[in-house]
């Protein structure tokens, strides 16, 4: 039996040049993760995400001790502060996928969540409802001017995705060090709540 | 078309192939038993002696993206029960501070990174992870002060010793190779082992069931 025919030689070399032509077909892609949407919207605003549903970070509230509501454990404390944000979503037809969330900061710090907390988080609930909560993050107070909440799934390279990035209103060192000075002494993480959504 | 050559030197590949067949048979089998027999009295470990410092509490060591100082120890006994065998856990304490230069990102201690070195060329035990403001993988904030925190290790329930050993590893901040297509960015991991911390003196508390 004959093993490299010409025709066999010729299908193989064929697979190589294809092979370079698409790596130069390929365009030079400006994000380096071309299956990715970017958001970009600031507090108080509908973001969206993942099709037609939407992400509004209702408000910040820092504080220097985390408590649940309904929960006799004694207060969460820090060296730092603790940024609450207070979202709401609301979930179209369309599955948006998890959210992962982090917090950044100008001086390059990265924040994620604070764990022990049953119910801090982002979530979607099903589809036509809308939800409030809360997620709860560790902050060094000496990098907190810029702060922005960047929100991403867990990736899936076969599915366009949506990088999501939310202004925080902290434009300055001054606000910064005064939202600091002004954190209350404890915040009271409320349970979620869905509902109808109106719209 | 095959020619009379080829038909010949098959013939007599064949032949060879079946006078040394259980000559073939028993080499593999031996190789099979040798195999069986190594697996049985618990495999094929290489010994290494210590490669790596060893230094005693209270003191200081950086690995990877983590520093800790390393205080003291306790061996928590918990007495058999109507419902729970007697058990014991070995807590080391330390302060632990997020000091990853690289990402700058809070994260919580992976239990693999600390490890219980019980001597006599035993397996090492990895820890539960830290447990600091009294919650276990409690997330650490880069560029905040150190926290004090503790690991738990499973003992022995009538382990007992003068002077416990931990292992600590660090991580590394590197990329994969990219040559089979991995992506090659950096990223925390590799950890291999800096220094072994030696505690005196473990205090032995009587825990409560439930604790």
């Amino acid at each position: 039996m004959k093993l490299y025919r010409p025709a066999t030689i010729l299908v193989g070399v064929l697979f190589v040049i294809l092979g370079g032509i698409t790596r130069l077909a390929a365009p030079d892609q400006v994000h380096d993760q071309p299956n990715m949407i970017a958001v970009r919207g600031s507090i108080g605003e509908p973001v969206k995400y993942g099709g037609d549903s939407t992400v509004t970070v209702v408000r910040m509230k820092v504080a220097k001790a985390v408590v649940e509501e309904n929960h006799e454990d004694k207060p969460f404390e820090t060296d730092g502060v603790f940024v609450a944000l207070e979202w709401d979503t609301v979930r179209g037809a369309k599955a948006p996928g998890n959210i992962g969330a982090t917090l950044t900061a100008d001086g390059g710090t990265v924040y994620t969540p604070i764990g022990g907390l049953t119910d801090s988080g982002i979530d979607f609930p099903d589809p036509g409802f809308a939800k409030t909560g809360s997620i709860i993050f560790e902050v060094n107070p000496t990098d907190f001017k810029g702060l922005k909440l960047i929100l991403r799934p867990s990736m899936f390279w076969n599915v366009l995705n949506t990088y999501a990035e939310i202004d925080l209103g902290v434009p300055s060192e001054a606000v910064a060090q005064q939202m600091v000075d002004e954190a209350a002494n404890e915040y009271v993480l409320r349970n979620s709540v869905v509902r109808v959504a109106s719209s | 078309m095959e020619s009379l050559d080829d038909v010949i030197d098959a013939m007599i590949a064949d032949r060879v192939i079946h006078r040394h067949r259980r000559k073939w048979l028993i080499a593999i089998a031996l190789v099979v038993v040798l195999a069986l027999v190594i697996l049985a009295t618990g495999g094929w470990k290489e010994k290494q002696g210590r490669t790596v410092p060893t230094v005693t509490a209270p003191t200081t060591v950086t690995a990877g993206k983590w520093e800790y100082s390393f205080t003291k120890a306790e061996i928590r006994r918990q007495k058999k029960t109507e419902y729970s065998d007697a058990e014991a856990k070995l807590r080391v304490y330390f302060d632990l501070k997020n000091i990853d230069d690289e990402e700058h990102q809070s994260d919580s201690l992976t239990g693999d990174l600390l490890r219980w070195v019980p001597g006599n060329g035993e397996d090492l035990v990895d820890s539960n992870g830290a447990t600091c403001r009294g919650e276990l993988n409690w997330v650490l904030v880069y560029g905040l002060p150190p926290q004090s925190c503790y690991t738990e290790f499973k003992i022995p329930a009538d382990f007992s010793a003068d002077m416990v050993e931990i292992g600590v590893l660090g991580e590394k901040y590197e990329g994969d190779d990219s040559l089979f297509g991995a992506n090659d960015d950096p990223y925390w991991h590799n950890e291999a082992p800096v220094a072994v911390v030696q505690v005196e003196k473990p205090v032995v508390v009587e825990d409560k069931a439930g604790d």
